[in-house]
């Protein structure tokens, strides 16, 4: 992974620094509330319902077991002994004195480490797919360009004081498993006729109150032209993005309201510009930066490996568990183990500083120190030995984190809710649970198969119910939480927006009414291998229209 | 009203002129856009030195015809989140090529202010109580850049190729 160097200590350390400066100038009352929050908000820190929360960025995903460590010693030291994974990959503290927060920075900045552009009108923290590297299907490891593009981000002086947030996704493969078209910016990594890599741009995706599925801007971006052209795609949106309703203000609504095509042309137009200012880092310094993430060599095994397979053959939840949570490595022999976070009716994303040491001691012994966060909340060991596996499903058990749920029922996104945020309409994590008890069963939840549900406790859908096979939107009526459903979302290389079904359900009511949706599909699907989403595209939402509000 | 640039607080010839008011003459003023549209013609040959302050939604091309006489071009920020100010600096210095002074006014704050200086501003219109010394602290919170902008102060990138053994000795 990547190392800094004396550079990127410099800046890092210049940076906590500057925080602590600015949180000793409001503390002295220099600097007024109103002036603080864009400043503390570019720093991950937001004043929730109860305390500071502290959103720390791992970029794109990627984690050290020596960060890890790091991570989960802080959560002891300064929060209640636990953080939470979030939808960008990153981390969370939901308990921080803002007096502490300098001492924070700087154990983080000790395992290069920081909470810089992880909220605020500025470009976000980089996410990308959790088994770039590992992948079998990769034209590029996307972590290579998410590192030039966190480095070309960090501290941009133009593009600090946007309309709104602005968030990159990229993806090396064909197959998406970072929801890319609903970001601002998603990248995908392509080769040409020519065999040249290059970047394929969509602008303008995003979920909230207006999702969009992002447009294809540009279809090929030579690799040392990248950044003069996102420079230019970022100054239009600079320049000409709403400022005067926030909720209009993300690019997805200029790009929409200029039309794809005009946004592109002047995207053209201003790219000359860009191009001439120097913008672009030259090829030696993306090698060096691609250095940092060539393949370790890996034993050279042959499969099928016999010590897996009898584990498999003797253990059937063993072998279920392979099913679910570890996919296919490049190497063979290998395996990607997803770490489920999301037991059976736990809080999606939530580990205990003795859970993560664990999984840190777990990267260190079978996969090579490198851990993964996904965007579904879950954890990666992105480099296991098959011959390994059936260790780590079994010391996952011990500390309660062997579920072998990824990509079913249980495996559910959820933001915060109204248990910590300041924007909630409605509680997320309750419901989770309830659906994650009530689905519980391992034979049902396989059964039912693949089936992703997204809860947000308000329209901002930081819990991604716009791209969820079910989503579940939480909303405030006359005082009391409801809870409406929508169908068809999904957040991969056939990204689709959810359907609002009809009216919402008390929050009695809503693990019923999802468990009707889910009966419904078992009914109507042509055979057990039709998937949820499969059967909602091939029958449209009347069914489960029915089923719910019954026929009219 | 005070003006500072990076290192403190400047003295300064500019005048305001409101859109009615008389074309002192032999003095600098800084006007509309709107004026300088419909009486440039006099206000170039009268006035000492001209200068026209602009929203963060001007067309620059309408600018474009004036620039080379200009003294001094104002970018009002609406308030502190609006960054049009940024990009709008990085046009008229990069692709207009204006050379003269660049000043930005509203609610912006010491922090904000490096940002601006390499987005090629020369000089800041601010409150009186500004706080000065947060201005300094703050335009030397950064000894290096990850990106190239107007002040073309080298990227890590350049430094890295110019450091043996790149940036890991």
């Amino acid at each position: 992974m990547y190392i800094y160097d004396q550079f990127d200590h410099t800046i890092t350390r210049e940076r906590v620094a500057e925080f602590s400066q600015q949180v000793v100038r409001r503390l002295i009352g220099e600097l007024s509330e109103d002036q603080f929050r864009p400043l503390r908000l570019m720093n991950g820190l937001y004043l929730q319902l109860h305390a500071y929360m502290l959103r720390v960025a791992v970029p794109y995903g990627t984690l050290s077991s020596k960060q890890l460590h790091k991570l989960a010693d802080i959560a002891k030291k300064y929060d209640r002994d636990y953080a939470h994974f979030t939808t960008r990959q990153n981390l969370q503290y939901n308990w921080i004195k803002l007096e502490q927060v300098p001492d924070l920075l700087a154990e983080l900045a000790s395992v290069e480490m920081h909470a810089n552009q992880t909220s605020g009108n500025c470009i976000r923290n980089v996410t990308a797919d959790q088994f770039a590297g590992v992948a079998g299907d990769e034209v590029e490891d996307p972590r290579i360009i998410s590192e030039v593009i966190r480095q070309w981000s960090t501290f941009h002086p133009e593009f600090s004081f946007l309309p709104r947030k602005f968030k990159f996704a990229l993806t090396g493969a064909a197959k998406d498993r970072a929801a890319i078209q609903f970001h601002d910016i998603g990248i995908q990594i392509v080769k040409n006729d020519a065999g040249e890599i290059g970047y394929a741009i969509y602008v303008g995706g995003g979920m909230g109150r207006t999702p969009v599925v992002a447009p294809l801007i540009k279809p090929f971006v030579a690799r040392s032209e990248l950044l003069s052209y996102l420079e230019a795609c970022l100054r239009v949106y600079n320049l000409h993005g709403r400022r005067d309703n926030m909720y209009k203000a993300r690019i997805k609504i200029l790009v929409r309201d200029l039309g794809p095509a005009e946004y592109a042309r002047q995207v053209e137009e201003m790219w000359p510009m860009t191009r001439a200012a120097g913008v672009d880092v030259p090829a030696s310094e993306v090698a060096r930066i691609e250095a940092f993430f060539v393949p370790p060599v890996y034993e050279k095994i042959a499969e099928p490996v016999a010590s897996f397979v009898a584990a498999k053959a003797k253990s059937s939840a063993f072998a279920r568990w392979v099913e679910t949570n570890v996919h296919p490595h490049k190497a063979a022999g290998y395996g990607a183990v997803t770490i489920s976070l999301k037991p059976i009716g736990g809080i999606p994303g939530d580990a205990s500083s003795a859970q993560m040491h664990a999984i840190a001691d777990l990267a260190d012994a079978y996969s090579l120190g490198e851990v993964r966060v996904t965007h579904v909340q879950n954890v990666v060991l992105p480099n296991v030995k098959q011959t390994d596996l059936f260790a780590v499903w079994q010391k996952l058990g011990e500390i309660g984190f062997a579920d072998g749920n990824i990509g079913l029922v249980t495996d559910i996104i959820a933001c915060p809710g109204l248990d910590y945020c300041s924007l909630a309409n409605a509680r997320s994590i309750p419901v989770a649970q309830k659906l994650s008890t009530w689905f519980g069963d391992l034979d049902r939840q396989h059964n039912i198969g693949p089936l992703q549900i997204k809860i947000s406790g308000c329209i901002n859908a930081c819990g991604h119910h716009h791209a969820g096979h079910i989503g579940i939107l939480g909303v405030d009526k006359a005082g009391v939480e409801f809870y409406q459903i929508t169908l068809g979302g999904a957040g991969d290389e056939k990204a689709s927006i959810g359907q609002l079904l009809g009216p919402g359900f008390a929050g009695e009511d809503i693990v019923g009414a999802v468990d009707k949706v889910v009966n419904t599909y078992l009914d109507l699907r042509q055979s057990p291998a039709e998937t949820f989403i499969e059967a909602y595209r091939r029958v449209g939402p009347t069914p489960f229209k029915e089923s719910l509000y019954g026929r009219r | 009203m005070a003006v500072v640039d990076r290192n403190g607080p400047i003295a300064d010839k500019w005048e305001r002129l409101a859109d009615d008011a008389p074309v002192p003459g032999g003095t600098s003023v800084i006007v509309s856009f709107a004026r300088l549209k419909s009486e440039h013609n006099s206000l170039f040959s009268a006035a000492g030195g001209v200068g026209v302050e602009i929203p963060g939604d001007v067309n620059l091309d309408e600018l474009e015809p004036f620039l080379p006489r200009l003294g001094v071009v104002v970018v009002r920020m609406a308030n502190m989140r609006d960054g049009r100010a940024f990009s709008v600096g990085r046009l008229l210095r990069e692709r207009y090529g204006y050379g003269n002074d660049m000043r930005a006014v509203g609610d912006f704050i010491p922090d904000q202010v490096l940002f601006l200086l390499r987005c090629g501003f020369t000089s800041f219109e601010v409150k009186d109580n500004f706080p000065i010394d947060s201005l300094k602290h703050s335009v030397a919170a950064y000894s290096v850049w990850y990106q190239r902008a107007t002040d073309r102060a080298a990227a890590v990138a350049e430094l890295r190729q110019n450091t043996p053994g790149g940036g890991n000795s």
